[in-house]
């Protein structure tokens, strides 16, 4: 009985019935043999296919050539996880023995004149290197403390925002393409954190206009 | 200046360490990366087997372009939007693929982490941060721009190394 009305009660949208038909259709093999954009619908086409490891093969990888789907991303990406350990346990003890907080000092006079913000929020700035969240939460405790204007915000959010976390980030997922990528590993960190840097001016500079406007327009600008 | 040293909690050596980040590297690697790089696969290929990725690839050709990089690259960047695990999965592929050579692929490394996936970052960075949301059209621009740029910077520093 209470089953039954749970049923009624229960809405379905028509997204619902829709998505069902067409697991039903993926897992029904009905277009495995179809061709054209058809055979997308079909599980053992998006599975794909191992692939072939030949003996005589020059490329003898566990991966084998001319593997497809799921199945190959699979097998690549356990090949890639090596890199990822490697990555992380390096990263690991170096902010274990103290590096990253060597970062921290190092950077912090860089940094300063280089977004024209207090120096206090370069604590926040740094935890970016690492977590997107932690950073941000700090650079709310410090506008809500009143250390920081709404303005100063804003800039210090347009460095954080792009490439957030970008140490973290980058030796987790970016560790799949350090195996073939040409440039050395530190090139794409330092190209980012120039980066971080010219987004947080380009919003300084359109503060600045905006800012303009607002002056003659009358009204009152705090701080 | 916040300068607090932080008090030394017990020291652990460092294969300790190393062990205890290549753990959490395992743990990213299978229940991050590996997802990531799946979905990425199974994506390129349904737009391969649909004959999508083929259109994408001339629709934006002129495009990318302007970077050097095959009309597919594109899907690079869209993915981006959406997570950067995603986008890095889907420059694995399309270099799997033979679509893409290493070269593109590291030019367009940066340019994944600064697109900054704004859809998650709209409630991670942004809303966390309180940021004046008159604000967020511009700040989410200025991913899109840096991300945009880098590939440019990119493609230059690539001639020198």
């Amino acid at each position: 009985m209470s089953g039954k009305k749970e049923n009624a009660s229960v809405k379905v949208g028509w997204v619902g019935y829709v998505v069902f038909l067409l697991a039903i259709l993926l897992f029904s093999g009905l277009f495995s043999s179809s061709s054209g954009w058809l055979k997308a619908l079909d599980f053992n086409v998006l599975n794909g296919s191992f692939g072939q490891i030949t003996a005589t093969g020059q490329g003898l990888t566990f991966r084998g050539d001319g593997g497809t789907g799921a199945r190959d991303g699979f097998l690549f990406a356990i090949s890639l996880i090596p890199a990822v350990i490697l990555a992380l346990g390096i990263v690991n003890v170096v902010d274990g023995l103290g590096g990253l907080r060597a970062a921290q000092k190092l950077m912090t006079p860089i940094l300063k004149p280089l977004l024209g913000v207090p120096g206090i929020c370069m604590l926040s700035n740094i935890a970016n290197m690492q977590s997107t969240d932690a950073a941000a939460g700090m650079i709310k405790e410090l506008v809500d403390a009143g250390e920081i204007t709404d303005d100063e915000r804003s800039v210090i959010i347009a460095y954080q925002t792009s490439a957030s976390a970008f140490i973290t980030n980058y030796f987790s997922s970016g560790a799949a393409v350090f195996s073939f990528m040409v440039a050395p590993i530190i090139v794409p960190i330092l190209v980012m954190l120039v980066f971080k840097i010219i987004g947080a001016n380009i919003m300084r500079f359109y503060l600045k206009m905006v800012y303009r406007k607002s002056v003659a327009g009358g009204a009152q600008n705090g701080k | 200046m916040a300068n607090n040293e932080v008090v030394q909690e017990k020291k652990k050596n460092i294969l300790d360490l190393f062990v205890e980040g290549a753990r959490s590297g395992f743990t990213i690697g299978t229940t991050s990366l590996l997802p990531n790089v799946i979905m990425a696969f199974v994506i390129i290929r349904v737009l391969e087997v649909t004959g999508l990725l083929k259109i994408i690839g001339i629709v934006c050709a002129p495009v990318m372009a302007l970077w050097g990089l095959p009309g597919e690259a594109a899907t690079v960047l869209v993915t981006a939007i959406m997570s950067m695990g995603g986008g890095i999965g889907v420059a694995v592929s399309l270099y799997s693929n033979g679509i893409l050579d290493a070269v593109q692929v590291t030019m367009l490394v940066p340019a994944i982490y600064l697109m900054g996936n704004p859809v998650q970052n709209v409630g991670r960075c942004l809303g966390i941060s309180g940021v004046n949301t008159k604000h967020y059209a511009m700040i989410i621009g200025i991913c899109v721009i840096n991300a945009l740029l880098s590939i440019w910077v990119m493609r230059l520093l690539l001639l020198f190394i």
